[in-house]
C-alpha cells in the first residue's frame, strides 16, 4: 500500500514538473530550433522585443531578448516566419526545418511602406494582451523625444511620470514613486550597472541623456525574479551599441545644454562604438554679469558622458563595454568673506559584458560592473576649511542563462553577487592647526541573488511566468560593533539577512483580444535612502542592511483585465494592486540633520501599504497617437516612533493622478505633441500655531502630513518642424519648439512659514508663503543629424 | 545642514533664473484649543540667574500679534512650583507692570527683552527668596496647575566645562578696521557626553543666543578644541552677512557660556534647526519638548559669565 502511495506521489510529481516545465515526454515530434539576431538595417543596432512569429500558427512565436537574440523550436517541417518590431517593415523568411538553423535578420526602419509598419505595432500592440508580465512599459526612445519637454531637455524620467502608477516626487523633477512606493525603492539600470542618483540639478534633470538610449523598461510590479533588490520598480535602460555600418554624428542645441553624439565603425559589420556627451551652460552665459559682484566665480553646470564599444567574434560570442560619467559641478565664491564651497557630485558605471551562445537554445551572459557615486564638499573661510563626502561603490558580477527548450518555455537563471562599499558621511575640519573629524568608517556588505524563471503556456489559454529568488546580504568587516564592541575583522561576517522572494504572473486568455492577468511578488532591499527632505537630495546617503538596520520587505499582488480594440488600434487595461511593506525607515518628527551622526542611529521603522486601481487607454497608430493614465490610490506608513503609530498618509499619496499624452501628425513638416497633467495637491504637515520662547516665535505642527497644497495641474504644448523630410543628403534637422505650463498655472513647489517683528509698533506677523517655481517656460531646440551613408 | 544650506543657495539661484514667483499662502487652520507653554531655567554658576518659570498659551495662526494681543499670552494666577529633591518651593508671580522702572528694565534684560519693550506687561513665576538649592547633579522638578491643567518637567545641573584662551584675530576676508573673530578653547571630559548652550550681549543689553546656540561633543569629545565663538544676533533682526558673526573692536561685550542636560540639549537642537530650516527641501521639525502636558522647555544650566573689551585695532 504505501509502495502504491510512493508511486501515485512520484507520478503526481512527474506530471507536475512535466507540466510546469510545459515538456511534454509524449510528443515524440522531432523538434528544430531556428535562433538569431534581430538588428536595424541601417545602424547594425540589435533590436529588444522584436517579436518572431510562425504565420501559420501565431501562438508559436518569440520575442528578442535584451542583446537582440530570439530562439524558436518547431516540430520539423516548412514555415513561413514574420519578424516585426515597432517602425520597421516586416520580413518574412520561408523555412523548412530539417535541422537546428541560424538565421540573423535585419529591419528596415518603415517609413514608407506604412501598412507593413502597421502590422509591426499590431504584434507589439498584442502583448498587451498577450504578456504574462503586468506593469511593464516599454519606451523606444523615439516615441519619447517627439513629447514637449521642459526648456526642450527630452527626459526619460518624466516621460515615465506620466504612465499610471508612476508620480514625480515634484514639480519639474526626475524622481519618481512607484505604486506608494519610496524614492529608494526603484532599481534604476544602465546596461545593467545600478544608478545610485539619477538626478542633475537637484533632480530637475535627469542622468539619462536621450541620444545615448536606446530603450527604456519599467516594470512597475511584480518583477520577474531575474530583478532583485528593490521592493517596488525596475527602471531598465539600454544604451545604444553604435551604428556598425557608417558613421553618424547627431546633436541638439538647446537653452540649457547641447547634445553631441558620434557613432561609427570600427571594423564594419563586426564592431562599433558610440560616445555621446552633453553640457549645461545657462550659468555660463551669465559670468560676466557675476564679474566684479561679490559672487564672481559662482558657477553651476553638469555633464554627462556616454560611451558604448562592441565587437562580435563570431555568431556566438559578443563583447560590450559600456561606461557612463557625470558630475554636477556647484562652485560657489564669495571673494569679499573669503568664503567659498564647491559641491560636485556624480555617478560612474561601467560595464563588460560578454555574450555566449551554447547553442541555438543557450544564451548566456557574463557582466562585469563597475559602479561608483560620489558627492563631496570641500569649503571654508579664510584658515577654516571643511570637508565631506559620501558615497557608494559596487563590484559586481553576473552570470545570466535564458534557455529556450522548446517552444513553449523561457527559462532563466542565473547568479548575481556585488560586494558594496558604502562611505557614510564623512566630515573633517581644519581651522589653523587644529583638525577634528568624524570617526565613521566605511561598511561593506556582500549581496547575493540566485534566480530561476520560467515563462511557460501550461494550457492554450494560460501563460505563466513563475521563478524564485534567494537573495542573501552579509555585512562584513572592518567593524566595530555598535550594539557590543565586538571588532570584526576584513570579511568577517557582521550580519546576514537572507530572503525567498519568490514571484508568480499568470494570463488566462478570455478572447484573442481579452485577457485577465494576474501577479505576485515578494521582494526584499537591502539598500537603503531615507530622505528628510520633500525630495532626495545629492547628499543623501544610501545605508545598508545592519545590525541595526533590517532590510526592506514587501508584498505586492497585482490582478488586470487588458483589452484591445479596433483591430489592436487601441489598447486598455485596468489594473488594481495591493502592497504590503515591512521595515520601512524614516525618520523620527524631531530629527536634526547633523553630520556628527550616522544617519542609522536616527532611523525609526515601521510599515506600510499602498493600494490603488490604474486606467489606461492607449493609441498607437494613426495621425493621432497618445495615451489616457488615471490612477487612484492611497499610500499609508505607520511608526510606533511618529505620532504612537498612527496610520498616516505618505509624502507621495496622490489618490487622483491623470496623464493625457497626444501625439498629432499635421503634415510630413510638422508634428505636434501636447501633454495634460492633473494631481491632487502634495501633502504637507501644517503648522498649528506659534509659541513664545526665547523671545521668539516658534513653530508647532498639527499630524504628520495632514494638510494638501493645490491641485496640481499644467499642460505642456509641443511642435516639430523637419524643414525636408524627405532629404537624402547626408545632413538633416528639425526644430522643436516647446511650451511648458501653457496657462501659466501657479502650482505651489513648496510653503513656507515665517514670523516678520516690527519693533516700531510691537506687532508681529506670521506669514504663510507659497513659491512656485515654473511659469510659462518657452524653449527653442535645434536638432540635426549626419550620416556618413 | 551645512549642505543643505548649500542645496538652497543653488535652488534659490536657479529659482531666480527660473523666474519663479511668491505669493502669500492662508492655509486652512485647524481649530484647536490652545496648548499650554513653559519657559523655565534653573542655574547654578558665576552669574546665574534667580530660577523663574513663564507661563504662556500657544497662538493660533494668525496674521499679527500686537502688543495687547501679545500680553494676553502670559498666563496669570497659575501655580508653579518646583521640587529639588529635598523640598518643594512654591514660585512666587511677579507682574512685571508693578515693579520699579530700574528694577523691571533690569529684569527684562535677564529675560533677554530689549530694555525699551518694557512696555509689555508679563508676569513670571520666581524663586524670589532663592530657596531652591542650586547645584551641579541635582534633578528638579516643575509642576505647574495652570487654566485646569497640569504639566511636568524634569531638569538637571550638569558639570561645568569652562572655555579659555581667548583670542582676538582679524576677520577672514577683506580687512576691517572695526570689527574681530573670537576663537575660544574648550577642554572636553572624555567618556561622557557633553552638551553646551552658549549666548552673546553687549554691555547694557540682553544677553542672547546664536541662530545654532547648542553643540554636543560628538566632533571633540575628549579633546582640547579651538572655535569660533560667533557673535549673536536676533533671528528677525536685519542680517549682515559682512558683520555676520563677528564683534565690534571696542565694545564691552558679555559670553554665557553653559552645559546642559540631553533633553534640555533636544529642545534648543530641535527648536534651532526648525527655526534656521526652510525652503524647497526642508520637511518640518517638531522641536523636542521635555514638557509633559504643553510646551517649551525647563531647562537646567550650570553657568559662567565672560565680560571682555574687544580689544581695538
Amino acid at each position: 500500500m504505501r509502495l502504491a502511495l510512493g508511486r501515485v506521489a512520484k507520478k503526481t510529481l512527474i506530471n507536475l514538473v512535466l507540466l510546469l516545465t510545459g515538456i511534454s515526454g509524449l510528443n515524440a515530434q522531432v523538434k528544430y530550433t531556428v535562433s538569431g539576431y534581430v538588428r536595424d538595417a541601417a545602424s547594425g543596432e540589435t533590436l529588444i522585443g522584436a517579436n518572431v512569429i510562425n504565420t501559420g500558427n501565431a501562438a508559436q512565436g518569440a520575442t528578442t531578448n535584451t542583446y537582440g537574440f530570439y530562439s524558436l523550436t518547431l516540430e520539423a517541417g516548412t514555415y513561413r516566419l514574420v519578424y516585426s518590431y515597432l517602425g520597421y517593415k516586416d520580413k518574412y523568411l520561408d523555412l523548412t526545418l530539417t535541422s537546428n538553423y541560424t538565421q540573423n535578420i535585419t529591419l528596415d526602419e518603415g517609413v514608407v511602406i506604412e501598412e507593413v509598419v502597421i502590422s509591426a505595432e499590431r504584434d507589439k500592440q498584442k502583448l498587451n494582451v498577450e504578456g504574462t508580465q503586468m506593469g511593464t512599459v516599454e519606451l523606444p526612445v523615439e516615441n519619447i523625444k517627439k513629447l514637449p519637454a521642459i526648456f526642450g531637455e527630452v527626459d526619460v524620467l518624466k516621460t515615465i511620470q506620466l504612465l499610471p502608477g508612476v508620480l514625480s516626487s515634484g514639480e519639474g523633477n526626475a524622481g519618481f514613486y512607484v505604486r506608494g512606493g519610496g524614492p529608494d525603492q526603484n532599481l534604476v539600470l544602465l546596461d545593467e550597472a545600478v544608478v545610485y542618483n539619477a538626478g542633475h540639478m537637484l533632480g530637475f534633470f535627469s542622468v539619462f541623456n536621450s541620444d545615448a538610449i536606446k530603450n527604456t523598461i519599467l516594470i512597475k510590479g511584480n518583477m520577474p525574479a531575474n530583478y532583485g533588490g528593490r521592493l517596488s520598480s525596475v527602471l531598465d535602460i539600454q544604451m545604444k551599441e553604435g551604428n556598425n555600418k557608417h558613421f553618424e554624428v547627431e546633436g541638439g542645441i538647446g537653452l540649457v545644454s547641447s547634445r553631441l553624439t558620434v557613432q561609427g565603425p570600427i571594423v564594419k559589420d563586426k564592431s562599433s562604438f558610440i560616445i555621446s556627451g552633453r553640457r549645461t551652460y545657462v550659468v555660463d552665459l551669465v559670468q560676466p554679469a557675476l564679474k566684479g559682484t561679490n559672487f564672481e566665480g559662482t558657477n553651476y553646470y553638469f555633464y554627462d558622458l556616454n560611451t558604448k564599444w562592441n565587437y562580435t567574434f563570431s555568431d556566438r560570442n559578443r563583447l560590450y563595454f559600456s561606461g557612463y560619467f557625470g558630475n554636477d559641478v556647484f562652485k560657489f565664491r564669495q571673494p569679499g568673506r573669503d568664503f567659498a564651497f564647491d559641491l560636485p557630485y556624480g555617478n560612474k558605471t561601467a560595464t563588460l559584458r560578454w555574450n555566449h551562445l551554447f547553442n541555438d537554445k543557450m544564451f548566456m551572459n557574463v557582466s562585469a560592473v563597475y559602479n561608483d557615486y560620489r558627492f563631496r564638499f570641500n569649503g571654508g573661510q579664510d584658515d577654516f576649511v571643511f570637508k565631506l563626502h559620501s558615497g557608494i561603490r559596487d563590484w559586481n558580477l553576473k552570470i545570466d542563462f535564458e534557455n529556450y527548450p522548446g517552444n513553449r518555455n523561457v527559462l532563466k537563471y542565473g547568479v548575481n553577487y556585488t560586494f558594496h562599499t558604502l562611505t557614510p558621511n564623512t566630515a573633517s575640519a581644519t581651522n589653523g592647526e587644529v583638525n577634528f573629524a568624524t570617526n565613521f568608517k566605511e561598511k561593506y556588505a556582500n549581496e547575493i541573488g540566485l534566480y530561476f524563471t520560467d515563462e511557460f503556456k501550461a494550457t492554450k489559454d494560460l501563460s505563466v511566468n513563475a521563478g524564485i529568488r534567494l537573495s542573501g546580504f552579509q555585512q562584513v568587516g572592518p567593524y566595530t560593533s555598535k550594539l557590543t564592541g565586538q571588532e570584526f575583522g576584513t570579511f568577517e561576517s557582521v550580519k546576514f539577512y537572507s530572503g525567498i522572494e519568490p514571484r508568480l504572473s499568470i494570463n488566462l486568455r478570455l478572447a484573442s483580444d481579452l485577457s485577465f492577468k494576474s501577479g505576485m511578488a515578494i521582494t526584499t532591499q537591502y539598500l537603503h535612502l531615507v530622505s528628510n527632505s520633500s525630495s532626495t537630495l545629492p547628499a543623501d546617503i544610501w545605508v545598508p542592511s545592519t545590525e541595526v538596520v533590517k532590510p526592506q520587505r514587501g508584498i505586492q499582488y497585482a490582478a488586470g483585465i487588458f483589452k484591445n480594440w479596433n483591430n489592436d488600434e487601441i489598447e486598455t487595461s485596468f489594473e488594481v494592486y495591493y502592497k504590503d511593506l515591512r521595515n520601512q525607515i524614516d525618520y523620527a518628527d524631531n530629527y536634526v540633520n547633523d553630520i556628527s551622526k550616522e544617519v542609522e542611529d536616527e532611523f525609526v521603522f515601521g510599515k506600510g501599504k499602498a493600494y490603488g486601481a490604474e486606467f489606461f487607454v492607449k493609441k498607437s497608430r494613426g495621425r493621432l497617437n497618445g495615451w489616457i493614465g488615471y490612477t487612484l490610490s492611497r499610500t499609508l506608513r505607520s511608526f510606533s516612533d511618529i505620532e504612537g503609530g498612527r496610520w498616516y498618509p505618505a509624502v507621495y499619496d496622490r489618490p487622483h493622478d491623470l496623464s493625457v499624452v497626444a501625439n498629432y501628425k499635421i503634415s510630413k513638416k510638422w508634428d505636434l505633441g501636447a501633454i495634460f497633467i492633473y494631481g491632487t495637491g502634495k501633502l504637507y504637515t501644517p503648522v498649528r500655531g506659534f509659541f513664545f520662547v526665547d523671545q521668539n516665535l516658534n513653530l508647532f505642527y498639527g499630524p504628520r502630513n495632514s494638510a494638501r497644497l493645490d491641485p496640481y495641474h499644467r499642460l505642456d504644448l509641443s511642435a516639430t518642424y523637419t524643414p525636408k523630410p524627405y532629404s537624402k543628403k547626408k545632413y538633416s534637422g528639425s526644430w522643436t519648439f516647446s511650451l511648458y505650463n501653457t496657462y501659466n498655472r501657479k502650482n505651489p513647489f513648496f510653503v513656507n512659514f515665517d514670523t516678520e517683528t516690527d519693533f516700531q509698533t510691537g506687532s508681529t506677523t506670521i506669514k504663510g508663503s507659497k513659491i512656485t517655481i515654473f511659469p510659462i517656460i518657452p524653449s527653442i531646440t535645434y536638432n540635426f543629424k549626419w550620416n556618413q551613408k | 545642514m551645512i549642505i543643505k544650506q548649500c542645496c538652497f543657495v543653488l535652488i534659490l539661484g536657479l529659482t531666480l533664473l527660473m523666474s519663479g514667483c511668491e505669493e502669500p499662502f492662508v492655509p486652512e487652520t485647524e481649530v484647536s484649543a490652545q496648548e499650554i507653554v513653559v519657559e523655565g531655567y534653573i542655574e547654578a554658576g558665576p552669574g546665574a540667574n534667580p530660577t523663574y518659570v513663564i507661563i504662556s498659551k500657544s497662538i493660533p495662526f494668525i496674521s499679527t500679534v500686537n502688543a495687547d494681543k501679545f500680553a494676553e499670552l502670559f498666563i496669570k494666577g497659575a501655580s508653579v512650583s518646583v521640587n529639588d529633591g529635598n523640598k518643594d518651593v512654591q514660585l512666587s508671580e511677579l507682574c512685571l507692570s508693578n515693579l520699579p522702572d530700574n528694577i523691571k528694565a533690569e529684569v527684562y534684560r535677564t529675560l533677554g527683552f530689549e530694555p525699551d519693550s518694557s512696555a509689555i506687561d508679563i508676569c513670571i513665576y520666581v524663586d524670589i527668596l532663592d530657596q531652591l538649592k542650586r547645584e551641579v547633579g541635582r534633578t528638579y522638578k516643575l509642576t505647574v496647575m495652570a487654566e485646569g491643567k497640569q504639566l511636568s518637567a524634569l531638569t538637571t545641573i550638569p558639570p561645568y566645562v569652562g572655555l579659555f584662551d581667548f583670542k582676538w584675530s582679524e576677520p577672514p576676508g577683506e580687512p576691517s578696521d572695526s570689527l574681530a573673530e573670537l576663537n575660544v578653547k574648550i577642554s572636553d571630559p572624555a567618556g561622557v557626553t557633553n552638551y553646551y548652550r552658549y549666548l552673546t550681549g553687549s554691555a547694557g543689553g540682553p544677553l542672547i543666543p546664536p541662530f545654532t546656540s547648542v553643540t554636543d561633543d560628538a566632533i571633540f569629545d575628549g579633546k582640547e578644541f579651538e572655535f569660533p565663538l560667533q557673535r549673536a544676533e536676533r533671528r528677525d533682526g536685519d542680517f549682515d552677512p559682512e558683520s555676520f558673526g563677528l564683534f565690534t573692536r571696542g565694545d564691552s561685550i558679555i559670553i554665557k557660556w553653559t552645559c546642559i542636560d540631553k533633553s534640555h540639549f533636544d529642545f534648543w537642537n530641535t527648536r534651532d534647526f526648525s527655526a534656521n530650516s526652510g525652503g524647497p527641501f526642508s520637511s518640518y521639525t517638531r522641536i523636542a519638548s521635555n514638557i509633559k502636558g504643553g510646551l517649551g522647555v525647563w531647562g537646567g544650566y550650570s553657568v559662567d559669565t565672560y565680560r571682555m573689551r574687544v580689544p581695538p585695532k
